[in-house]
């Protein structure tokens, strides 16, 4: 089955767009759009109210292509790997490691960033996520399931020592996060010079969702804009891989959030 | 004048300073970047204090958690990254996600997780250095401590089970200790000649696989077919640590040492009563002179004939 070529009915499954998907899985999801994007394999977004449950591992987005299922951007790297399809292959032994490295920052501190600032954030929770999160389901389903995630969200953050932290704490580890991308993005296109590889994705995902999400307040994002060698990265690859494609729903996704303060 | 400084960690074992990483992370600092730090291990006295370990006590000021210390001697001027350029520093903070979030899970399962493991060494071992009856409560609850954080974080929801997520763990774990060879390569410290943050947390978690004996050492093999990150700890531990690779101080050397007399005194002895012996046999009546000249003939020497005829 890994030797069979890439259908052309490949779907990548995400929450309701704009009534339930929250910042944390739209991050993911555009993630894996651009890293799929970047690699020129063609994939559909299929929105589904219960796609968090059809996911083999509980975690999003996951894709659908032939009969295989594979969720979240590492094992979908090594799936389309084994499909002869790479972006790091020109990398040497010791970028590769970088590479990896880089990515597991993202994951540790901009990813549980965004998890603590929607589930374990007050204002936010009450005002953003709650509402959104149960949407689909009529009551009480709705608030069962919020409260059931939130659970298990601030579980995980008390076993990984991010419960003590304070709003304020949380935003200067994404300022530290985005000044270590920053600089080592420095003056290049990409962060490994002329090519994107999933770094660059995963990074867009995330960078893009902030950017363009509008929360109760702006202090996440403007930690972003501090930066301006990332918003230009952004609107880079925004511009290279999402626009000028007619039918592809990601489009939506890139012209919705446009429509908002990256281009302003 | 900086205020002194004290710090609370877990002791060390099997030729370590600690057999605790974050407390590891922190010692190495210290030596790295010269700050003065009065180690005080905790023992099972009731001194030792309550809440995360290590803690830095500095002026009433406590302070726990491997990054928040490292910031408090960099603003004290005990700063060992001071050379390195904005890339490395954020590289620094990469590879330190990368430890976090690929070799912790298996290093937290080795030590607390695995049963045999757990229960042969790590238990009696943390046990011995609390205090009755705190050593009953808390090597477990630091076990349960472990076990969550690895299901919480690599684990599938709802019911979280351990065996799906136990291979994955050590695979991410070895493919990440093949990571730091080869960014390591040669150099002797990860950028360049003089070690930094980043040498501290890579030693702080290597250092615990790389020597506590454990009966299952999938790790600790996997580790010792890295010859260079191997190398790189036993440089840390013998030019800061003052450790000889084989895991002796100095003072256990000179241990050494004084058996080593011991036994050549005895062989001096036995020697000195042989010999006496053998003055005794001259002295007594001849056997026929044909077998003496015999003997004396094949052995070519007299010392050597009478033990010949004594020896079994």
């Amino acid at each position: 089955t890994a030797a069979e070529p890439w259908p052309e009915n490949a779907a990548l499954y995400q929450q309701l767009k704009e009534e339930q998907i929250l910042l944390s899985d739209n991050a993911s999801s555009l993630a894996v759009q651009a890293f799929l994007q970047m690699c020129n394999l063609p994939i559909r977004v299929v929105c589904r109210a219960n796609a968090e449950y059809m996911s083999p591992s509980g975690k999003l987005p996951f894709i659908h292509v032939g009969n295989q299922v594979v969720s979240e951007l590492g094992p979908i790297v090594q799936f389309v790997k084994a499909k002869g399809h790479s972006l790091s292959d020109g990398l040497d032994e010791v970028q590769k490691a970088e590479m990896k490295a880089y990515m597991e920052l993202v994951n540790n501190m901009l990813l549980t960033a965004e998890l603590y600032l929607q589930w374990c954030d007050d204002v936010t929770v009450e005002e953003i996520t709650h509402p959104r999160y149960g949407s689909p389901y009529p009551w009480p389903l709705n608030r069962i399931l919020s409260y059931q995630k939130q659970w298990e969200v601030r579980r995980k953050m008390k076993a990984i020592g991010w419960a003590g932290k304070t709003l304020e704490q949380v935003l200067e580890d994404v300022d530290q996060c985005c000044q270590a991308l920053s600089q080592r993005l420095g003056t290049q296109p990409y962060f490994f010079n002329k090519q994107p590889t999933e770094l660059d994705a995963l990074v867009f995902g995330h960078l893009f969702t902030i950017l363009t999400t509008q929360l109760t307040t702006d202090e996440l994002s403007e930690k972003v804009k501090n930066y301006s060698n990332l918003t230009a990265f952004c609107r880079r690859i925004e511009q290279q891989y999402f626009e000028g494609h007619d039918k592809d729903s990601s489009t939506t996704v890139a012209a919705r959030s446009a429509k908002r303060s990256l281009l302003r | 004048m900086a205020a002194p400084m004290e710090l609370s960690c877990w002791g060390g074992d099997w030729g370590l300073p600690s057999l605790h990483p974050e407390s590891l992370t922190v010692m190495a600092y210290a030596k790295f970047s010269g700050a003065p730090l009065t180690v005080n291990t905790i023992n099972n006295t009731w001194r030792a204090p309550k809440g995360d370990v290590p803690a830095l006590i500095s002026q009433d000021i406590v302070i726990s958690q491997p990054a928040k210390i490292l910031n408090f001697l960099r603003k004290q001027k005990y700063n060992a990254d001071y050379e390195l350029s904005a890339k490395q520093g954020a590289d620094t903070l990469a590879y330190i996600a990368l430890l976090e979030e690929k070799l912790l899970p298996a290093l937290l399962h080795t030590f607390w997780v695995e049963a045999e493991n757990y229960c042969s060494v790590t238990k009696p071992w943390f046990a011995s250095r609390i205090a009755f009856p705190l050593s009953l409560y808390l090597p477990g609850k630091m076990s349960r401590e472990a076990l969550n954080r690895i299901l919480l974080t690599r684990g599938r929801p709802p019911l979280y089970s351990l065996t799906e997520v136990e291979a994955q763990i050590y695979r991410d774990a070895k493919e990440c200790l093949n990571l730091l060879s080869k960014r390591l390569g040669t150099s002797q410290f990860f950028f360049g000649d003089t070690p930094t943050t980043l040498d501290a947390f890579v030693f702080g978690f290597l250092a615990p696989i790389y020597k506590v004996c454990f009966p299952r050492v999938q790790l600790q093999e996997h580790l010792k077919q890295l010859p260079n990150l191997c190398r790189f700890c036993d440089d840390i531990l013998t030019c800061y640590f003052r450790l000889t690779v084989s895991g002796h101080s100095p003072a256990g050397q000179d241990t050494a040492d004084a058996n080593l007399q011991k036994l050549t005194q005895l062989v001096n002895k036995e020697s000195n009563l042989i010999e006496k012996m053998d003055d005794n046999l001259r002295k007594s009546p001849q056997h026929p002179p044909r077998k003496l000249t015999t003997l004396k003939l094949a052995t070519g020497g007299e010392e050597s004939s009478p033990i010949s005829r004594l020896s079994p």
